[in-house]
């Protein structure tokens, strides 16, 4: 519509935009309603007034603001929809889905999947099966017919791989998955390039069954890739590709160098001449620096293909060793390359000679393409194994010797020495010289060893000694503290030649021992390039398997292998990067191999529009995902709601911000109150999501913060209101005798239901037994249960002491239910307060616990310690009994009316008895609330003694 | 949002004579300077600084042969040889006709005002009632309430504006019966256009009568608060005016409500009347002592006349 990808779900509401005229002339009919006010001078005013013309109609611009609001509501109805999916419901076959997640896919991923995901969802909405294939996947990937929503996990957990799209496979896999389906609509969503077997994958899809070709193709003009480097000598080459057919006047291709943990080392560009889509990019920078170069890239890329993994800087070079004597082979610990190969493994493929014959391994090692080639005193090589590494050195080969008996002897006509040797060595030191052992001087600063620090521990006997000549200060990369050469070099072609003037063992110096030496070689080392691809099994040694180190993601990052990633062996190696063997580093942080995607004749050509068979379509990748527009159309004809609000507002006069006088200054703050409220109704539309925040207040929080704020006893109520009568007025006269006798003023006293109220805010509850309520249920006991051993202490009181006295304790009643009570809570073993107890002590000192009656005992938790001892006062117990239980009815003795007067005589004639009640409930709630802490107060006196008191 | 202004029931009269009285405690006693002498002598409160009919003593003069024996004081003649006659002060009660305007237009209050027009013209008039009567004055209400000096003025006023007949009255006060040299005081908004106003005042100045007019004003008469699309209602017609945007309408009001408020303010002034503005907002005891200080002739007055009217 009008070139917008917009279009309406419901376009018949659209028809109401025909209303529109009505609702504008019924609009000019009807002005804002004029606010009536009373005036008494209104005589006076008609006279200034008279000339005024009322006016009887909206201003236009009101109306037209309520029209563009009409307009809007009508249009949001319609449903409009912008960025519409392709329609695919025109087929009633199963959606074939051909997805391209190769290399180049990674720079646009979301959008083609939120495609897919789209057209999935259509599917699912037109009620039509959907089959998935993926162009980079697992051999025995399996694809076949499947409900659209259950697709949509598989979509969302897809990801590109940085390895070469097998569309035949993939066409192949639908094809069975299609093979007894009704005619099918492909939808292809590729990457754009036509790869090598493009021919193949058409022939493959036209075979197909198809009712129509969807062709989703983004194009690859903006796609730049690298195909290879090249470490020349004086410089490196990156061979940047660009898609055929690329319009001249491209821009330059920005290329960045990056070490190994990712720093930027350099930046060139590409420049693309007229009518080539190859580029070079060209690194001069020193070859130090280049060495250190890990990942290649094109910036702005985010695609596997611009980024190139270079794996042959300081690492994984390959280097041979050959020695002169066969029998150094058979006995590796004397054997002079022992240090050698030592020294080199752990960043280097060694490769030695096998026969000790040299006129056959050193073919056989060239044949190889070494980087450099380590011979440990060897005198004499045959003539065409000297040739041949001649040619090899002057091609950029690396030879490093070392010297020994074998080259002394024969070092006056050797070629592949930097330097003219004298004949023979010089010994320092022996018996039979004055000269002591020499140490190394420190690296020139301008050599290859420039920076490393000279070994000082190292000294030198023996060495051989180069023919003074002009340029031998220049060729020498390591002096003996005397001045002699230790190592020198030269280059020769474009290679190198270099020469230890001792031996690769440690009889002539221990240099080979020492750490400065693998520090040496892999400086020679870095200098050194390899002269032929390596690649996994090409070296003959052996058939390694490099497990993957890091892989490349499509977006064009290194990541951790993922599981599907297998290791690279020579027959994988040989392929195009894989699902299995995807472009990456393989082997080991110390060394690897970098697999990339693209090979030195890849180019990139555009897909075009191939020739289906069936009806096909080309679409773009959508920029944005369908979205429905009615929510922002709505919104803004809201806001157009408060603004013709607003604009009411002004025409009545009530938007005046300065008002004249005091009348007026009113109504600004009500126009003030609307306009916040006209902007927090639009904040709150907007802001949907907005949170309130909620109160973490519960019902009842009040009652608990009542409830902590003061101690209070607790009674249980039996559910007998005389009972609990009586236990209400003892604890409320035992409440009024705490607060005249203690500091403790605790409230008034609460009576609990076991089987709904909280227990936990009460130190002390008081359950009168009583036989004639019903028996708390498991819950309640439960719940009594869980009040003792979190810490609360339970006084029963089976108030029987008289009737137990003539019946025996046994029988009473009321000890069967308490017995009953008692069964379902976990009681420790009881007995009777002991006189040293606590209890006796902890306010008045009490030997009974008196209540109505008296006579019965208080029986309270065992203690723990039963061997007391003589002189100690009280026992110390840790822990305040959980259970105390009576018969002496405590609460009728406490309990007092409103005057203050005792409810109930005690059945004793004693008139203390009911003071001593009082007493012992004292102390039962001291004992409560102060613990053990009252068994210590007894030896105040003793302490006081101590101190001299 | 609410209107500026609403009509209001009209006050309870009880309840006005209330707040009368508080208003009127407020002022000391009102003596009014009785500058004309009424012929028809009635004994009143007001000493006339002559000899005359009346209880205070004033003055003693030698007897004139041929006055009444009674009159001689004898206690003063048997000083020495003359024979002296006491002379009382001359005293004389006053008229003051009382007015306050019953017209629909009076029950307007807005909301920056305290009370209704209405409401506070009453107060004033009953304030006034209790003054005078309280110094002996005879208040009279025109169709009302007949001259009549008595210590509860107040009182009788108020039962006369409760009752039924009250209601009857007309929107003009019937001053037929103001005699010369009484004081009438006119508590009314003025509305009218002043031509109309100062008609009916010119019948009343050739009676030779006093006049005392305040205005009682809204705020919102006087300000103009109003702004936007309005329709003005006028309470006694009920003629609908509607403005597009009032507030372009205030300056030409406000210059007009002013004009006709100097006009009266030039006519009495020409007259040596009375004339002072007591808006809603402000208390009433600033006109009952403004109009205090003009009945009994002092110009003290003039300063709270003026902040009244500005």
């Amino acid at each position: 519509m009008l070139g917008l990808p917009l279009s309406f779900a419901a376009p018949a509401i659209l028809f109401g935009l025909a209303a529109l005229p009505v609702i504008w002339w019924l609009l000019r009919l009807t002005p804002p309603k004029p606010r009536t006010e009373i005036f008494p001078p209104l005589r006076l005013l008609a006279q200034v007034m008279k000339h005024e013309e009322t006016p009887a109609r909206s201003p236009w611009w009101l109306t037209l603001l309520r029209l563009l609001m009409a307009t809007l509501v009508i249009l949001a109805l319609a449903r409009p929809v912008l960025n519409p999916v392709a329609d695919i419901a025109t087929g009633d076959g199963p959606l074939a889905l051909l997805v391209d997640n190769g290399w180049s896919t990674g720079r646009d991923w979301d959008a083609r999947m939120a495609q897919a995901a789209q057209l999935v969802e259509k599917a699912h909405e037109a009620g039509r099966t959907v089959a998935l294939a993926f162009t980079v996947a697992p051999d025995n990937a399996q694809v076949a017919l499947a409900k659209p929503t259950d697709l949509l996990p598989v979509l969302a957990a897809a990801t590109p791989i940085a390895a070469k799209p097998d569309r035949v496979a993939a066409v192949n896999r639908l094809a069975a998955a299609l093979a007894d389906a009704p005619p099918a609509s492909l939808a292809w969503l590729s990457d754009g390039l036509a790869a090598s077997e493009r021919d193949e994958t058409l022939s493959a899809i036209n075979a197909l069954d198809l009712s129509e070709v969807l062709l989703f193709d983004a194009g690859i003009d903006d796609l730049r890739a690298i195909r290879g480097v090249d470490n020349t000598p004086t410089g490196f080459n990156v061979r940047v590709q660009g898609p055929d057919g690329l319009s001249t006047g491209a821009d330059p291709v920005p290329v960045s160098a990056f070490d190994e943990k990712g720093r930027l080392l350099a930046e060139t560009a590409a420049l693309f001449e007229d009518g080539s889509a190859e580029a070079t990019a060209r690194f001069e920078v020193p070859f130090e620096l280049r060495n250190d170069f890990a990942t290649i890239r094109i910036a702005g890329q985010q695609q596997a293909g611009g980024v190139w993994l270079v794996d042959e800087n300081s690492r994984r070079r390959r280097v041979g060793l050959l020695t002169g004597q066969a029998g150094d082979l058979d006995q590796p610990l004397l054997s002079p390359l022992y240090y050698i190969q030592r020294a080199l493994q752990p960043f280097a493929d060694l490769v030695e000679g096998k026969t000790g014959d040299l006129s056959v391994d050193v073919p056989a090692l060239l044949e190889q393409g070494p980087a450099m080639i380590v011979m440990a005193d060897i005198g004499v090589l045959p003539e065409a194994a000297s040739q041949a590494l001649a040619e090899w050195v002057e091609d950029g080969g690396t030879l490093v010797r070392f010297a020994g008996p074998r080259l002394a002897a024969t070092a006056g006509d050797d070629p592949l020495l930097p330097v003219e040797m004298r004949l023979g060595e010089r010994t320092l030191g022996g018996s039979l010289s004055w000269t002591e052992p020499q140490p190394v001087a420190a690296f020139p600063g301008n050599g290859p060893f420039g920076g490393l620090e000279a070994p000082r521990e190292v000294t030198v006997n023996r060495q051989v000694l180069a023919e003074p000549g002009l340029d031998l200060a220049a060729r020498t990369w390591a002096n003996l503290a005397d001045g002699t050469p230790l190592v020198t070099g030269a280059a020769r072609g474009d290679g190198t030649l270099v020469l230890f003037h001792v031996t690769a063992e440690a009889t002539w110096s221990n240099l080979p021992i020492s750490g400065s030496f693998v520090e040496m070689l892999r400086r020679i080392a870095n200098l050194s390039r390899n002269t032929g691809a390596i690649q996994p099994g090409n070296s003959g040694v052996e058939a390694e398997a490099l497990a993957p180190y890091r892989i490349l993601g499509a977006d064009g990052e290194l990541t951790t292998p993922p599981s599907h990633v297998r290791p690279l062996d020579a027959a994988a190696s040989a392929t195009p990067a894989s699902y299995t063997h995807p472009a990456g580093l393989y082997g080991t942080a110390d060394g690897f191999v970098a697999r990339n995607v693209l090979v030195a004749d890849d180019t990139l050509s555009p897909l075009g529009t191939p020739a289906f068979q069936a009806a096909s379509t080309v679409f773009a990748y959508d920029s944005g995902e369908e979205s429905d527009l009615r929510g922002p159309l709505f919104l803004i004809a809201l806001a157009l709601l408060a603004l013709d609000t607003l604009a009411v507002l002004w025409i009545n006069g009530r938007l005046r911000l300065f008002g004249k006088g005091r009348v007026g200054m009113r109504e600004t703050g009500h126009v003030a109150a609307a306009l916040a409220l006209a902007v927090v109704a639009v904040a709150l539309t907007v802001a949907m999501p907005a949170l309130a925040q909620e109160s973490d207040e519960r019902p009842g929080d009040a009652e608990i913060v009542e409830l902590l704020e003061t101690t209070r006893l607790a009674y249980v109520k039996s559910g007998n209101p005389d009972t609990d009568d009586v236990s209400a007025a003892g604890l409320w006269g035992l409440t009024r005798y705490l607060e005249s006798r203690t500091a403790l003023e605790p409230a008034e006293p609460v009576g609990l239901d076991l089987e709904t109220d909280e227990l936990t805010f009460y130190p002390l509850i008081y359950f009168p037994i009583d036989i004639t309520a019903p028996m708390p249920s498991e819950a309640a006991i439960s719940r009594l249960d869980a009040f003792m051993q979190g810490g609360g202490t339970v006084l029963f009181d089976t108030r029987d002491q008289l009737t137990a006295s003539f019946a025996g304790a046994a029988s009473s009643p009321e000890n069967e239910r308490l017995r009953d009570i008692l069964r379902g809570l976990n009681i420790p073993p009881l007995e009777p307060v002991p006189p040293d107890h606590v209890l006796t002590k902890a306010f008045y000192i009490l030997d009974r616990f008196p209540g109505r009656y008296d006579g019965s005992p208080l029986w309270v938790e065992a203690s723990a310690t039963q061997e007391t001892v003589e002189d100690r006062p009280v026992r110390s117990g840790d822990g305040v009994t959980p259970i105390m239980i009576t018969g002496n009815d405590l609460a009728a003795a406490w309990a007092l009316d409103e005057s203050g007067r005792p409810v109930f005589p005690t059945m004793s004639s004693d008139p203390l008895q009911r003071i001593y009640a009082f007493r012992a409930g004292v102390n039962i709630m001291m004992y409560m609330l102060t613990g053990n802490y009252k068994a210590d107060q007894v030896h105040v006196p003793a302490l006081l003694e101590r101190l001299g008191q | 949002m609410a209107t500026v202004g609403a009509r209001h029931s009209p006050e309870d009269r009880s309840d006005a004579l209330a707040r009368a009285r508080l208003r009127a405690a407020l002022v000391p006693d009102l003596l009014i300077e009785a500058r004309r002498i009424v012929t028809t002598v009635i004994a009143g409160w007001h000493g006339r600084r002559k000899r005359g009919i009346g209880e205070t003593f004033w003055q003693f003069r030698p007897y004139v042969a041929g006055e009444t024996l009674a009159k001689i004081d004898w206690r003063r003649s048997a000083r020495d040889d003359h024979t002296y006659v006491r002379d009382m002060e001359w005293e004389a009660a006053h008229t003051v006709w009382l007015w306050a305007d019953p017209s629909e237009s009076m029950l307007f209050k807005s909301r920056a005002a305290t009370v209704s027009k209405e409401s506070r013209a009453l107060v004033l008039t009953l304030a006034l009632a209790e003054l005078l009567s309280r110094s002996g004055e005879r208040i009279g209400y025109p169709g009302l309430l007949k001259p009549v000096a008595a210590r509860n003025g107040a009182e009788r006023l108020a039962m006369a504006l409760a009752s039924s007949h009250a209601l009857t009255l007309p929107d003009k006060p019937q001053l037929d019966m103001v005699k010369r040299y009484s004081d009438v005081v006119l508590v009314s908004d003025f509305l009218d256009p002043p031509e109309e106003t100062l008609a009916d005042l010119d019948a009343i100045a050739k009676r030779g009568a006093r006049m005392h007019l305040l205005e009682v004003a809204d705020p919102a008469e006087e300000v103009f608060p109003y702004a936007g699309r309005t329709e003005f209602e006028d309470p006694e017609t009920g003629v609908r005016l509607t403005a597009g945007r009032a507030e372009h309408w205030g300056e030409a009001y406000q210059t007009i409500y002013h004009a006709r408020r100097e006009a009266l303010r030039d006519y009495c002034r020409r007259l040596d009347w009375s004339f002072a503005v007591n808006r809603t907002d402000r208390l009433a005891s600033e006109a009952l002592v403004s109009l205090h200080g003009r009945l009994t002739g002092q110009p003290a007055a003039r300063q709270t006349t003026a902040r009244g009217a500005a």
